[in-house]
């Protein structure tokens, strides 16, 4: 396939739009870029193509936001903590987890629940959508 | 677990490459008095580049190019090309330079680059210098006069650190920055949420010891004095207290940079030719065995572990030293859990115990196991790309026992020091003392 020069950015966002949550898939070894850019960084092949995600997930760390790690807009989301989580496909990536506070991150890790599962959410931010992840209802 | 990254497996040199001289300003808040107040990039750079020309017993005449490190010339400096405005402050008009900018890595990949230059054969001896004001903003339009930086100024740009398609989007990466690795030790290591605070703790309180004994370091005041100033008895009851309160989850404000004004400067030559340049200079050149470098951006979960974990397999991969041979280890700690988590992953601390070697005070400079003996980005001080050849600088003291006050206990023969920044280079080397 040959290498396209396209606006991999901005129809990431349009999709969001559209309620679909997308990354590049290596039509080579499979791996799922999330989010999505040009390269499989697995195996370094260039030939990619859209897929959407399933949105499952896992979380595997979580930091509490505090005085510098957190903005007055990020109140919104309501009780959230950053964290690495994997999604079903296999890419990690650095996200915000809904769900979670003080209280409840002592529960999960007094009771060993990392990994924890979570989904994908769409959330609208000032002027355009992104991705957080919620914790999975127990 | 870190996630499984792209490696790079680097080549030895194709001629040996050294360190002989050395030169670091004072770390400042220059706009704060006024005998500093005023001072220029020119004048900062090149007092650094003349006392490492100076030390290594060279001339700018000897000099054929160098490197020129700052980590926003823009916002401080009101420049897009920075090298070329400074170069006849110290002898050198006319000869080529470059400037780069890792951000709080800059002055480690400082390092990297002036090596390349030489190991590759195409310059003999270069100069390597970085520059920062990183307490104040030049005013435009006048010719020398800077004001105070603000805090939301300092945030505002760094923002600009973090990638604008996806990261700043996600709102994560850029906030994890500050506790993400304390995070991945307690996990790791299964150390208590105390353990966890009074290690970061201690790593500030020995931070400002070796500062306290640092003629160039920004904050000298021990916190043991501090403690006693404001009533307390035991300093780690004060460090535990709400006048060292939590900035983040983890993170106290203790454990923040003290970001500053300075500079600081290196010369690096041929190995085959120390002899030659160094003249009837007494001290021993130190050798850069290798460096190793890596990168990940915020999005990657853990980066600058799993970034560390690659240069350090690197650096020691291509110089065949082994952990127990490092005498003496410095890490870019602008936030300070970075000390910890990277001697750890260096092997310089055992696996798992690091934190207790913190707090027993075993890695102040009169320890057994000296880590950051300038006092750190928390008391030295942090003018963000001049901070990482601070390091040098100290390093290179220490090993010849020129550190004054501040030497340490045994003569250090080889040493790694491991720069981190830009959200987020790594980039890691060993030094050792010339035979």
């Amino acid at each position: 396939m040959a290498i396209k020069l396209e606006k991999v950015v901005q129809t990431f966002y349009e999709n969001l739009e559209e309620g679909k949550i997308t990354g590049r898939k290596c039509l080579k070894c499979g791996a799922v870029e999330f989010p999505p850019v040009y390269a499989c960084n697995k195996c370094g092949c260039w030939d990619m193509e859209w897929v959407e995600i399933s949105g499952k997930a896992r979380l595997h760390s979580i930091v509490m936001p505090a005085a510098l790690s957190s903005k007055p807009e990020y109140k919104a989301l309501g009780k959230y903590a950053y964290g690495e989580v994997e999604i079903e496909e296999g890419a990690r990536l650095n996200a915000v987890v809904r769900g979670i506070n003080k209280k409840k991150r002592a529960e999960m890790l007094e009771k060993g629940l990392l990994p924890a599962p979570c989904h994908a959410s769409i959330y609208q931010r000032d002027g355009y959508k992104t991705v957080v992840f919620d914790l999975d209802e127990e | 677990m870190p996630e499984i990254m792209n490696q790079t497996h680097p080549h030895p040199y194709r001629r040996g490459v050294s360190i002989i001289g050395v030169g670091c300003t004072p770390f400042m808040y220059t706009v704060d008095k006024e005998e500093t107040n005023g001072l220029t990039e020119g004048e900062l750079f090149g007092y650094a580049a003349l006392k490492a020309m100076e030390d290594a017993g060279v001339s700018p005449k000897d000099v054929d190019f160098y490197f020129h490190g700052e980590a926003s010339p823009l916002n401080g400096s009101n420049y897009l090309t920075p090298n070329i405005q400074i170069a006849n402050w110290f002898g050198m008009k006319g000869k080529a330079s470059i400037h780069h900018s890792e951000a709080c890595c800059t002055g480690y990949y400082a390092v990297e680059e002036a090596v390349n230059a030489v190991a590759s054969g195409k310059y003999d001896c270069v100069l390597t210098g970085c520059v920062e004001f990183g307490d104040s903003l030049a005013v435009p339009n006048h010719p020398y006069k800077r004001e105070k930086m603000t805090m939301e100024k300092f945030l505002q740009t760094t923002a600009w650190l973090y990638d604008r398609n996806y990261t700043r989007s996600l709102m994560a990466g850029q906030e994890l920055i500050y506790d993400d690795a304390a995070e991945w030790y307690k996990r790791t290591r299964g150390i208590t949420d105390q353990e966890m605070d009074d290690t970061l703790n201690w790593m500030c309180i020995n931070n400002r010891r070796n500062a306290s004994v640092n003629e160039l370091a920004i904050e000298r005041r021990t916190y043991e004095s501090i403690a006693k100033e404001k009533g307390f008895e035991n300093v780690i009851d004060y460090m535990r207290s709400p006048y060292n309160p939590k900035m983040g989850d983890f993170l106290r404000a203790g454990g923040l940079e003290l970001k500053c004004d300075g500079a600081a400067a290196a010369i690096i030559c041929a190995t085959d030719l120390v002899d030659k340049f160094m003249g009837n200079k007494s001290h021993k050149a130190v050798e850069v065995l290798g460096i190793g470098c890596a990168a990940c951006e915020a999005t990657t979960p853990h980066f600058e572990v799993t970034a560390t974990e690659e240069a350090i397999r690197q650096v020691y991969e291509l110089t065949g030293v082994k952990p127990e041979e490092i005498d003496i280890f410095y890490a870019n700690d602008f936030i300070i859990t970075s000390h910890l988590i990277a001697a750890e992953i260096a092997g310089y601390l055992p696996y798992g115990e690091g934190w207790k070697y913190i707090c027993e005070g075993r890695t102040a400079y009169d320890g057994d196991k000296p880590i950051n003996t300038n006092g750190g980005r928390t008391s030295f001080g942090h003018a963000h790309a001049a901070s990482g050849l601070a390091d040098l600088y100290e390093a290179v003291r220490q090993m010849r026992g020129e550190a004054g006050e501040g030497q340490v206990k045994r003569l250090p023969k080889t040493a790694m020091l491991r720069g981190y920044g830009g959200a987020q280079n790594i980039c890691t080397y060993i030094i050792r003392t010339a035979e």
